[in-house]
């Protein structure tokens, strides 16, 4: 089966390999990477479905990193992921807000509704 | 009236010529000098205006100077009246019957310094009633209470200010013991402050007394011992409970701003790990490896750290899922919620009426105003758990102080109600009357949702003879009416 592809942005590595097997339990392929430039990098290489990224990061934040990623993939979706309280004012090039305390399975329910909306977005624009 | 103004005297008697030269032996005072041919002249100037001093030309006539005196006193209790005698002044007796008006006499030959002084003392102490008078007045004006007792205690001044504080008027008090009046009822013995003033001269400090209704009022206090010798005591008093009540609101509001900014660094430190956690123990349960008792066990650890993420998310992170406000229809929020708490509202028998008079939308955020009724919906079922009535009403309405319009959603309940005792506390945070099943943060939160929209979530619980009705009230303003709805009631 081909699997979908995440990629998975944190800063923090045990989040980042507790996140990886969650969303490899609900059928996808997960990358990682440890900040936004290590991203950039992966998305350079090779192709990916979804980007999953924390806000806080250094360096880069998450919604700069989106801002970037907008720029060169305009399709791809983004989900920005985080443990704050406010939502951060530079929103306009996230998909979908999840909070981390929303617990594994919202994750991924979230993570699979944001693919299955754009995969209905390419078929009704090709 | 100007205490240095000039004062007015009468001079009455029958022969002008006379009366005239009284008047140029008095022209160096640079008072008013008023003449008056008759007694009924005489009257009239005192009907107009204060007198200092009446001067009473006797003539040969003394029954006549008799009834003028008489006419004056009874119209002009107040004013002296210095009798000028033709003759000397040779039988006293004779002249007893005048005492009743007169205040003092001048006999001929009038000598013109004699008449001065006798007149400049009346005009002092007119003008020191004027200074009197004004001064009280002043008191009057001064929102202090002003109270002024004598050596036993008496009260023998209490000015406006003391009125209104104390709810007590002075002619009711007049006279009093101040203890029994408006006694202090703490910090000190009304005995003590006394002890000190008479020490020391002096005591100033915060007390509580009693008003006139019996309610507790605080009052900033400073008593002085008058130093004339007599022991009269002057007191200053300033109701200082309004600005107790904003001091310690202002305490209140700090804080929890302080727990406000609290939350926000907390929100990260904790929610980061408790993703990993949760994540962690996801996988810990769905291990192949894992089996029976250590399942099971993995569970409740997944159970106790969903609760906690529930705090978290209740508290922690208001996300938004849209970056702007959307416009968001409160019906269709309140709908998303009951169908979430369906099951609940079932188990417990739960009949729900719902009465949407408008369908109104408002520009918000759908997750944070389904947070709010969650919360107070969430709430009334708990109240519940032997079944009841959960009634959701909106209407478009105006606030009660504003008058702002928008959108008054309630949600009652016939549970067991809020008691007096927890009323107050009911918007503070980790306050909760359910110890085994809430956080306490709810409401909490709830009215920090509405008060970020600028609206009001008010309450009451009212005790029935078979029970509660308690209703929580959401305004939010700004609303706008989209279309009318029709009635409907279901049971979940």
């Amino acid at each position: 089966m081909n699997h979908e592809v995440i990629l998975c942005v944190d800063d923090e590595e045990t989040s980042l390999h507790l996140r990886k097997p969650v969303l490899e339990k609900a059928g996808y392929e997960v990358m990682i990477a440890a900040s936004a430039m290590q991203a950039l990098e992966v998305l350079a290489s090779r192709k990916v479905d979804l980007l999953l990224t924390d806000y806080l990061m250094p360096g880069q934040t998450g919604t700069e990193l989106a801002r970037a990623v907008k720029d060169i993939w305009p399709k791809l979706p983004v989900i920005l992921l985080s443990g704050v309280s406010e939502l951060p004012k530079d929103m306009e090039h996230v998909d979908l807000f999840v909070s981390k305390v929303e617990g594994p399975q919202s994750m991924c329910e979230k993570v699979a509704a944001v693919l299955s909306a754009n995969r209905k977005q390419q078929s009704a624009s090709r | 009236m100007n205490a240095s103004e000039k004062v007015n005297i009468v001079i009455v008697g029958k022969r002008v010529a006379k009366l005239a030269s009284y008047e140029i032996m008095l022209r160096e005072l640079r008072e008013n000098v008023i003449l008056a041919a008759s007694a009924e002249e005489a009257l009239q100037y005192l009907l107009q205006t204060d007198m200092a001093v009446v001067l009473l030309a006797v003539d040969n006539s003394e029954r006549d100077a008799f009834n003028t005196a008489n006419a004056i006193r009874q119209n002009s209790q107040e004013t002296p009246i210095i009798f000028v005698l033709d003759a000397p002044l040779t039988d006293l007796e004779h002249y007893k019957d005048y005492r009743r008006g007169a205040v003092d006499f001048i006999c001929a030959p009038v000598l013109p310094e004699l008449l001065r002084n006798k007149v400049a003392i009346f005009a002092d102490l007119q003008r020191k009633a004027r200074q009197l008078e004004t001064l009280r007045c002043e008191l009057d004006l001064l929102s202090e209470a002003v109270i002024v007792s004598d050596g036993e205690g008496r009260i023998e001044f209490w000015n406006a200010g003391a009125e209104t504080l104390y709810g007590w008027r002075r002619e009711e008090v007049l006279g009093k013991h101040l203890d029994d009046v408006v006694p202090i009822t703490f910090p000190v013995a009304s005995g003590e402050v006394l002890a000190t003033v008479i020490s020391a001269g002096q005591w100033e400090g915060a007390v509580r007394r009693l008003n006139k209704g019996g309610q507790e009022i605080t009052v900033a206090l400073r008593k002085i011992q008058r130093s004339d010798g007599g022991g009269a005591i002057l007191e200053m008093g300033q109701d200082i409970s309004a600005q107790l009540q904003a001091e310690e609101a202002l305490r209140q509001s700090e804080r929890l701003a302080a727990i406000g900014r609290l939350a926000g660094v907390i929100a990260h430190e904790i929610n980061n790990p408790l993703e990993a956690i949760a994540n962690a123990l996801f996988l810990v349960r769905c291990h192949p490896s894992l089996k029976g008792e250590a399942q099971r066990f993995a569970r409740m650890a997944e159970k106790e750290v969903a609760r906690i993420q529930h705090i978290t998310q209740q508290t922690l992170s208001f996300y938004r899922e849209s970056p702007a406000p959307i416009s968001v229809s409160i019906s269709s929020v309140l709908d998303d919620v009951l169908g979430l708490q369906a099951r609940h509202l079932e188990i417990n028998q739960i009949i729900v009426e719902k009465e949407y008079r408008d369908d109104m939308a408002i520009a918000g955020f759908p997750a944070e105003l389904k947070q709010v009724f969650l919360n107070l919906i969430g709430n009334a079922t708990q109240a519940m758990p032997q079944g009841g009535r959960l009634r959701i009403s909106t209407r478009e309405s105006r606030d009660y102080s504003s008058s702002r319009r928008g959108v008054r959603v309630a949600v009652c309940d016939t549970g067991s109600g809020i008691e007096a005792k927890d009323a107050k506390r009911l918007f503070e945070p980790f306050f909760t009357t359910k110890p085994n099943n809430g956080t306490g943060l709810g409401l909490w939160v709830s009215k920090g949702i509405i008060e970020k929209y600028q609206g009001t979530i008010r309450f009451r619980s009212l005790r029935l003879y078979d029970g509660h009705i308690t209703c929580f009230a959401v305004f939010i303003p700004g609303a706008v009416v989209s279309h009318s709805l029709a009635q409907g009631a279901f049971s979940a």
